[in-house]
């Protein structure tokens, strides 16, 4: 065995940090996510243990984040794949629009987001005896406002991508995780410090799962909470487009051949 | 009467913004990619875009594709500006590059993908015929990523004409392909010019190919045209040739006399290589007789679109 060729690969990967941000953000970024998370939600169950079905709280809160989680991953990943395997520039080159992709994306996203959340659902009741559809379609707006949100953020991930390269990746595992802790997915925004509190009031997620847990616990729809989420939901995703769009100009200026 | 346009370019320009330097905090210089490149192509024209690395061949093709932006210029297909019409016009163009690859789908998926792109009716006829023309129907069903780069190449190629298309983008189509099947897919590039009359731009390094597939050669360099005309053409415009003489007798007498009058000389066994101006031959030849120096035979090269590329090259790195 020899030292010095460890020591070149150890350098390679400590080159590759120096030019690759995403890896170092990743060292910190993870820890840092799953102690504020499961932090918060300690607290809330110290407090509140007694009054929650628990159970049902966390398994939905679980299942229901997948739903944003899937549509945005759908919409990076896929622009991934088409720079992982060198394809971006043939089908750009084609008579296909940005929008069309776009439009494309967006609803595999939903068709994966619908198998995988009905296998979530299955796997939750098998397992623990937990039928979080007992709500029945009282969660369909709540679902449905979840999936545009992992569209619009889905959307910036991906306009992120596209103007700075595959060097920043790891936005598309990342970024909607950012938003974990305000969404109040396990515990109510309440439980979040002052400042946590005022940026979980531009999340529209926070107050989806706020009013999931009012649906779960007394069986009846907040109004308010949900047309404020479906407010802001909206707001983002026109952002988002926005947002998306200016990228993708962005990029056409450097060259789209250059991201592959 | 005249053919029609498929493709004209007017005043297409290029710069890269260098962007900010947080290591230097300030704006790097701005790189001239290309400036004011204009040109026409007209049905069932091949025309060879050449020019040394970072020419701006590449880039003026990504241009055409719309997926690098120009910073001036417009761009036309069949008579129509392409920022207005891009899905219908590019309906009728397609593009091959040696660089692209392909997702982890088999030949036909990634061709079906594409066919539905271009909307093709019948498709999988149309991937059948190709994929038989480019002699890769038996790889049909084997993932892109596991080819050979030369059996990639003529996927990509087979792609490219999946949409029957009116104007081809090629950049370096026959790169990394053998001999022998860069050959048979020239005749198939010629075989759809002559039958269906599909236009082409065509870059290459292949200086032969060039001057065997196109009709016309534009020579970019450091971005602008410097040169437009045919493979001869542009050949006929180097004036030296390179003559070859098998000596018998003043081998050393031949060396010093070329030297003497400036003609860079080359001697192999009892072979010597003159470069010397094509319309000093005869002179040469004339002066050789009179100093008694005796050859049995000898070859004269003309130049060829490869010394007219060298001497361009050359004068890039002098300027």
């Amino acid at each position: 065995m020899s030292l010095n060729r460890v020591k070149a690969i150890w350098w390679r990967h400590a080159y590759d940090l120096k030019h690759n941000v995403g890896r170092l953000f990743d060292t910190f970024y993870w820890p840092a996510l799953d102690i504020v998370l499961w932090g918060m939600t300690s607290v809330y169950f110290q407090q509140k243990a007694a009054t929650a079905d628990i159970v049902l709280v966390l398994l939905s809160g679980l299942v229901f984040w997948q739903v944003i989680w899937r549509s945005q991953y759908e919409v990076t990943v896929n622009l991934l794949e088409e720079l992982w395997s060198h394809n971006l520039v043939n089908v750009l080159a084609t008579p296909l629009t940005i929008y069309e992709w776009v439009v494309a994306v967006i609803c595999l996203g939903f068709i994966r987001m619908f198998f995988a959340i009905g296998f979530g659902l299955a796997l939750v009741y098998w397992l623990y005896g937990v039928n979080i559809l007992q709500v029945g379609w009282m969660m369909v707006p709540f679902v449905a406002l979840l999936l545009m949100s992992g569209w619009y953020i889905g959307l910036v991930a991906a306009g992120v991508i596209l103007r700075f390269g595959m060097r920043i990746e790891v936005i598309a595992w990342s970024g909607v995780s950012l938003l974990a802790p305000f969404s109040a997915i396990y515990y109510p925004v309440s439980t979040l410090p002052e400042w946590g509190q005022r940026i979980a009031a531009w999340v529209p997620a926070s107050y989806v799962f706020e009013g999931m847990r009012v649906v779960l616990s007394r069986g009846q729809i907040d109004q308010a909470m949900l047309l404020k989420s479906l407010g802001l939901t909206v707001i983002y995703l026109v952002l988002g487009l926005g947002f998306f769009w200016l990228m993708y100009q962005q990029r056409r200026k450097l060259g789209v051949s250059s991201l592959e | 009467m005249p053919s029609k346009i498929v493709l004209e370019v007017n005043n297409l320009t290029k710069v890269f913004d260098g962007g900010f330097s947080f290591r230097k905090m300030k704006r790097n210089e701005p790189t001239l990619a290309v400036y004011k490149v204009s040109f026409k192509i007209h049905e069932g024209e091949i025309v060879g875009l050449l020019g040394p690395n970072g020419a701006g061949k590449t880039t003026t093709i990504q241009m055409l594709l719309g997926t690098t932006a120009e910073t001036a210029g417009t761009i036309k297909y069949f008579g129509k500006n392409v920022k207005k019409n891009r899905p219908e016009l590019m309906q009728q163009v397609n593009y091959s590059s040696a660089y692209a690859k392909l997702p982890w789908l088999t030949v036909f998926e990634n061709l079906m993908v594409f066919a539905k792109l271009y909307q093709v009716e019948k498709p999988e006829e149309r991937i059948e015929m190709l994929l038989s023309e480019f002699g890769m129907s038996e790889y049909k069903h084997k993932i892109a990523n596991a080819l050979s780069a030369g059996q990639l190449t003529r996927v990509l190629l087979a792609k490219a004409f999946i949409n029957f298309p009116r104007i081809l983008l090629l950049d370096e189509p026959t790169a990394s392909l053998d001999p022998d099947i860069a050959d048979s897919v020239r005749k198939f590039l010629l075989k759809q010019q002559q039958k269906y009359g599909v236009a082409m731009l065509f870059t290459s390094h292949n200086m032969a190919e060039v001057a065997e597939v196109c009709d016309r050669v534009i020579f970019l360099r450091k971005g602008k045209i410097v040169a437009e005309d045919t493979p001869d053409g542009l050949a006929k415009t180097v004036k030296n040739c390179t003559l070859r003489l098998w000596v018998g007798d003043g081998l050393k007498r031949l060396k010093a006399f070329a030297q003497g009058r400036g003609y860079p000389v080359k001697v192999s066994g009892r072979e010597a290589e003159v470069v010397i101006k094509e319309d000093e031959v005869a002179a040469f030849l004339n002066k050789l007789a009179r100093h008694n120096i005796k050859y049995s035979k000898i070859s004269i090269d003309k130049p060829t679109l490869e010394d007219y590329f060298i001497a361009q090259s050359g004068r890039e790195n002098e300027s």
